[in-house]
């Protein structure tokens, strides 16, 4: 490019230009008389519960996002608390703007996902080569044995804001020391395999499972199903059996003797512990003793 | 005499035989997305109307006074942008001052009329057709707007008693929508031809 070339580009430019700069201003003149003329009063304290939220319009809340949330809670006190990110210190400085005592708020809710198979403890009867997403791959039944387990694509992952999600050998996995309890992931899983629980405790027992065939037919597609045994529910009330899968109470949960008992004695190893500091789950022994019962 | 028949016969064109939404399928998003209910669906039409209006009139303006004087043409578009966004931006202040629930009800769409294409199209088709009067530019984009309006509250109104409807469970919501729509615009293919 020679100088008498720039030369030329800076002269068939400047017009343009010009004209570009010389609309604009003139619309931002008539923008700004507009904007003084048709100021709207806002409720200073919507903006300011809007800084103290978290802004990330995740939708936890049941709003479109941060926005209409600070103006639904400064209209009416009783949503505070519906901000899963930002927690009671949210909720909180909520009140301090809204001058309101803010009461006892209930247990964080963080996710559970009710699997744990991993790559090798499934069963697969074929590869699937669709589309990678959980969506995709539930409609097509026949590819994991599993209909009720963890698929693994990752459906979660994508709709996390947070990074507190990973798919670890095909199996969803929670960072929960990432989490916070947006609930994106439990309304993302096809599978509704993802539970929001109250954390009372830094780790929570489940049962990591869902699968609601019978206990030989669980045995015979994954190596860590629950089989409806029932031996959990003999050692405490917390557990119960239902529809070929044990359960446990996450409202009564207590860590004590009869849930560790449980958790020592589970067959397929399925009760494990959630949270940040979660012990290690027990692995099955190569040939479990099979013990089968039909509920 | 010979005036007003051309401005007569622009305007029922621009209404009934070219619509913008039925024959040439521009601004269908607002005319998907408000169309649930008739009182939103004829505010949106007159918040387009006013912009469009707007906007025909003032690229017109712009068009013959600087582009084309100067060979700046090539920035057509990007000027054009420029005035329907400034018009979208008064219209929203206008909106937001004296009717708060229309302007909550219109959430997102309101904003969205920066990029209707309905708007653009128009400013781009007054200049395709060679209009080379201000008052027939003017009464063509007053006839786009109203002309979208009557779409769209056509649409809404429909729409309104679908929801009562015994519509088959496999096509409610969006599907259904979609093939009023199409017969909506078959209906109006009639019209083609009646005047150049």
């Amino acid at each position: 490019m020679t100088l008498a070339d720039v030369y030329q580009l800076w002269n068939s430019a400047w017009p343009a230009g010009a004209t570009m700069l010389g609309l604009g201003s003139g619309f931002a003149v008539v923008l700004l008389i507009a904007s003084e003329k048709l100021k709207v009063q806002v409720d200073p304290k919507i903006e300011q519960i809007h800084e103290a939220l978290p802004q990330i319009d995740c939708g936890a809340c049941g709003f479109a996002g941060c926005t209409s949330y600070a103006k639904a809670v400064a209209g009416k006190p009783a949503l505070i608390g519906k901000c899963a990110p930002g927690g009671s210190e949210t909720a909180g400085k909520i009140a301090e703007i809204l001058n309101l005592q803010v009461s006892e708020s209930g247990p964080a809710q963080r996710p559970i996902v009710h699997c744990r198979a991993h790559t090798e403890d499934k069963t697969y009867y074929g590869r699937y080569q669709g589309i990678l997403t959980c969506t995709a791959a539930n409609a097509l039944p026949t590819v994991q044995a599993c209909k009720f387990g963890c698929l693994g694509y990752g459906d979660c992952v994508s709709a996390c804001k947070f990074d507190a999600l990973h798919i670890i050998d095909d199996l969803a996995t929670v960072d929960y020391e990432k989490c916070t309890g947006c609930t994106a992931c439990s309304k993302a899983c096809p599978r509704n395999l993802i539970e929001m629980v109250p954390f009372r405790h830094e780790n929570v027992m489940t049962v990591a499972c869902s699968n609601k065939e019978t206990g030989k037919a669980t045995r015979s597609m994954c190596k860590v199903g629950c089989i409806a045994c029932g031996i959990c529910a003999k050692q405490t009330d917390l557990f119960s059996v239902e529809d070929n899968s044990a359960r446990l109470d996450y409202e009564k949960y207590q860590p004590n003797e009869q849930t560790e008992t449980a958790f020592n004695k589970c067959p397929t190893c399925v009760i494990v512990y959630r949270g940040p500091s979660a012990p290690p789950p027990r692995q099955p022994k190569q040939k479990p003793a099979a013990k089968t019962t039909t509920a | 005499m010979d005036t007003l028949n051309i401005l007569l016969m622009g305007f029922i064109s621009i209404v009934l035989i070219n619509n913008l939404v039925f024959t040439k399928f521009l601004g269908i998003c607002p005319y998907l997305g408000v169309s649930g209910r008739i009182d939103m669906a004829f505010g949106m039409g007159m918040a387009v109307t006013f912009v469009v209006t707007l906007s025909g009139t003032l690229t017109w303006l712009i068009d013959h006074l600087i582009l084309m004087g100067t060979p700046l043409e090539v920035t057509r578009y990007v000027c054009f942008i420029l005035v329907i966004a400034g018009a979208v931006q008064l219209v929203e202040m206008y909106v937001r001052k004296f009717f708060p629930s229309l302007y909550e009800s219109f959430g997102i769409f309101l904003p969205l009329i920066t990029t209707n294409c309905a708007i653009l199209g128009l400013c781009l088709f007054i200049n395709l057709w060679e209009i080379d009067n201000l008052l027939e530019a003017v009464v063509l984009s007053f006839g786009a707007g109203i002309g979208f309006t009557m779409a769209i509250c056509i649409m809404a109104g429909i729409r309104e008693n679908l929801n009562l409807a015994d519509v088959p469970e496999c096509l409610k919501g969006a599907p259904i929508t979609l093939i009023t729509a199409g017969l909506l615009t078959l209906a109006f293919m009639g019209f083609a031809g009646m005047i150049r």
